[in-house]
């Protein structure tokens, strides 16, 4: 049985739909998809599935499952003999420890500020990339620059620039005036985290540009002209029309970004090394100390777990609560 | 047919003989050359001197008749990489380790003691003290040198002069009083460069500046001392503490400042007094690399009250794995490439001159002190006589164990604590003093 387009159209067949109810005759349904029409179809798509259904159990599902199964050993790999099973312990442990909970707390506040500063930032450059104007194209091409740049290449770049002997931060300020000679800037305890903050989003800005732009091009023309001849103003047209519209594309990058910033470590490991005297010790860094430096992979692998879940429930709250706009 | 062994062979008859016995033998030989080749060693470094290692396997194969498959990683992802080659059962016979993960390495089973190797033991005899005590563990010796080096004190000897002062200081008070006047001069903003960021590298610094202030950080039996105020763990932090934060000699940025910057800083002429790694002199004193080249002296280690000119000594060394020790032929093999690169390659340590001539790395050995080459080569860019006088006064680091890595996260964020001012002197040595005691016990 296959689908007829003109006959599952009532607009497109009136007549005909008149005929057939008169009829009493039965409508083709509408259908989408073909149901494969027996078990042989069936156990052809379940074959060509399973390389892939395989693949995805080896790299992903059972690396999941294995190091939830680590979290409860205390594995560590320079103990090789003595693997014990200790149940939770590695989460009371974590859980019970006062650094554990001030990385959390830095994280948390690290994943605020970025996160509030990518969405205020790339709403203006999008809203500005949504003009028409004299080189639009290059200022889009410009901006995508900090996007292709490696992570690690752009902490190392943030290095050089915020080195407190020769980096061009200091350098900058000195000739605007601003400072009489270099100031401290990743060692004091009180700036780390700004700038550390500062070249997270430098690097995060476009891509969450990039996603707003598309939002904002799908906002229906006919809105903006029917609020105009009802003589809505500019900022209203802003508040009443663009935002509620944008909420998809805040939803979107308010979970992504708040993904990649509680996981984020890149910057911490080039930048700062989780120092000076633990300034920038957030989650992402404990789990590269715990599993990497301390080869605890036990306590490790439950902080990575955590980790998961933070993010997930955070994604969830962030989904449910902007879904209704959706 | 005549027989050879009653006598009455021809000369003919027993030139066949010696020509099968000889191409026997030669077989023999050759068998057992395979026999070795078929299992090539497994040698395993960081990524250093890559060069002169693969120029001197290449001698090593063609002198031996073994093969040997060599591999390396970078510095940064040494341990790691081993750890989980170790855990992963890899083919490994001979790697470098570094003195810092050598009771980890021997209490997880992983690399084997070479105290059953006269051929190598014999090696001691010519090496300073500190250089043995960092290559043993509990009364068992666990390889042979790759390369030995030093905590080191360096001045500026232009900038001194310029500020009126004649002779480089021998203890922290003169330091500080020769730093002050330098600063008041305005030649330095901070005339003492001293690198506290936190890195492997971190340990060394620390370790100087407390044995030279007569300090420990643990006493014979393993305990924690670090905290007690009469030792000079507390006078040595509480100097730098003071230098930071009181008298502004030395940047408060020290603790974003790895040894690398470190270097770069005071090599541009930043800084009159620099703690780094003995070898950097070379870098230093290279008009290519440095705008201070020429003036870059050493000086023994200041010493605090009650101190001496101690420092800290480290050692890099050739070890051999478990796994190559349970095999006897295995284990041979690995112990004649050690002694190559170790020992005395021919008649001289060849590996170690070949180090110190082409990169500047230090040496253990004695003798090498009194080889001519070595002595016109260092008189180049330093002073011979104060490079043996200081590695005479190194020690080892008293805190190598086998909880040292997790430790040190304790301890290098302690000493970072106090010197940006978030707690005190006492604090922080309670920290790495109770860090210390709670991992010994578990």
């Amino acid at each position: 049985m296959t689908w007829c387009p003109e006959a599952a159209d009532p607009a497109a067949s009136g007549p005909v739909r008149k005929t057939l109810e008169m009829q009493d005759i039965k409508r083709p349904q509408r259908r989408w998809f073909v149901r494969p029409s027996s078990a042989y179809d069936q156990r052809s798509a379940m074959l060509f599935l399973a390389p892939m259904m395989l693949v995805l159990s080896v790299v992903a599902v059972f690396p999941v499952l294995y190091s939830f199964w680590i979290s409860l050993h205390d594995l560590k790999l320079t103990r090789p003999h003595r693997v014990p099973f200790v149940w939770f312990d590695n989460y009371v442990k974590l859980f019970t420890d006062p650094l554990f909970w001030e990385s959390v707390g830095r994280t948390a506040s690290f994943t605020v500020m970025s996160v509030l500063a990518i969405m205020v930032i790339a709403t203006l450059m999008s809203l500005l990339l949504n003009e028409n104007f004299r080189g639009r194209r290059v200022l889009s091409a410009i901006l995508l620059i900090p996007w292709a740049i490696p992570y690690v290449a752009n902490g190392l770049m943030w290095k050089w620039i915020y080195d407190s002997g020769y980096g061009a931060l200091n350098g900058l300020l000195m000739q605007m005036g601003l400072i009489d000679k270099y100031v401290v800037m990743l060692g004091d305890t009180a700036k780390t985290m700004p700038l550390i903050t500062n070249a997270f989003v430098w690097k995060e800005v476009p891509l969450a540009t990039i996603l707003l732009l598309v939002t904002l091009k799908s906002i229906r023309a006919d809105l903006y002209s029917a609020a105009k001849v009802d003589g809505a103003n500019v900022l209203q047209r802003f508040v009443h029309i663009t935002l509620p519209q944008l909420v998809p594309g805040f939803a979107l990058v308010m979970i992504y970004e708040s993904m990649m910033a509680i996981r984020h470590f890149d910057l911490f490991f080039i930048l700062t090394e989780g120092g000076p005297a633990d300034a920038s010790h957030v989650v992402a860094w404990q789990v590269y100390v715990e599993t990497f430096r301390k080869l605890a992979f036990g306590t490790g692998s439950a902080l990575a777990y955590i980790m998961a879940v933070a993010t997930f429930v955070l994604a969830y709250f962030v989904i449910r609560s902007t879904s209704r706009k959706l | 047919m005549s027989n050879i062994w009653n006598g009455d062979a021809s000369r003919r008859d027993f030139l066949k003989l010696a020509a099968a016995a000889g191409a026997a033998g030669t077989g023999a030989l050759s068998l057992d050359a395979a026999a070795q080749a078929g299992q090539p060693i497994n040698f395993y470094t960081w990524s250093a001197a890559v060069d002169l290692v693969k120029s001197h396997l290449t001698a090593f194969e063609s002198s031996t008749g073994l093969k040997v498959n060599y591999n390396n990683a970078p510095w940064a992802q040494y341990r790691d990489t081993m750890v989980t080659k170790f855990v992963g059962k890899a083919p490994l016979d001979v790697m470098w380790v570094s003195d810092s993960w050598l009771p980890e390495w021997a209490e997880a089973g992983w690399i084997a003691p070479i105290d059953g190797f006269p051929s190598l033991m014999k090696y001691n005899a010519d090496a300073d003290t500190f250089c043995n005590e960092s290559m043993r563990y509990k009364g068992k010796q666990y390889g042979l040198t790759y390369y030995t080096d030093y905590m080191a004190f360096f001045y500026d000897e232009e900038m001194l002069k310029k500020a009126g002062i004649k002779a480089p200081p021998t203890t922290w008070d003169e330091l500080l009083q020769q730093s002050l006047k330098i600063k008041g001069a305005g030649l330095s903003e901070y005339p003492m460069m001293l690198s506290m960021a936190r890195e492997s590298w971190l340990i060394e610094f620390l370790s100087a500046m407390v044995f030279s202030n007569g300090g420990r950080f643990t006493d014979a039996d393993g305990a924690a001392v670090m905290a007690d105020p009469k030792r000079g763990a507390h006078q040595a932090m509480q100097w730098v503490v003071d230098a930071v934060n009181k008298h502004k000699i030395i940047s408060p940025a020290c603790v974003e400042t790895g040894e690398l910057n470190g270097l770069k800083a005071f090599g541009a002429g930043n800084h009159a007094f620099a703690l780094l790694s003995r070898y950097r002199v070379r870098t230093l004193n290279d008009p290519k690399q440095s705008a201070i080249a020429g003036r870059v002296k050493q000086a023994l280690m200041p010493m605090g009250p009650g101190g001496s000119h101690a420092t800290v000594g480290w050692m890099r060394f050739h070890g051999m794995s478990t796994q190559a020790a349970a095999d006897k032929t295995r284990a041979a093999n690995a112990a004649k490439l050690i002694e190559w690169f170790g020992g005395k390659a021919g008649s001289q340590y060849q590996f170690q001159k070949m180090l110190f001539s082409d990169l500047g790395s230090g040496f253990g050995v004695k003798e090498l002190f009194r080889d001519p080459e070595v002595q016109a080569n260092y008189k180049k860019y330093s002073d011979i006589a104060m490079y043996e006088a200081q590695q005479k006064l190194a020690r080892k680091k008293d805190v190598i164990a086998p909880w040292f890595g997790e430790w040190d996260e304790v301890n290098g964020t302690a000493w970072q604590t106090a010197v940006v001012g978030k707690s005190s002197v006492a604090a922080a040595l309670k920290k790495s003093s109770e860090a210390w005691n709670d991992l010994r016990k578990s």
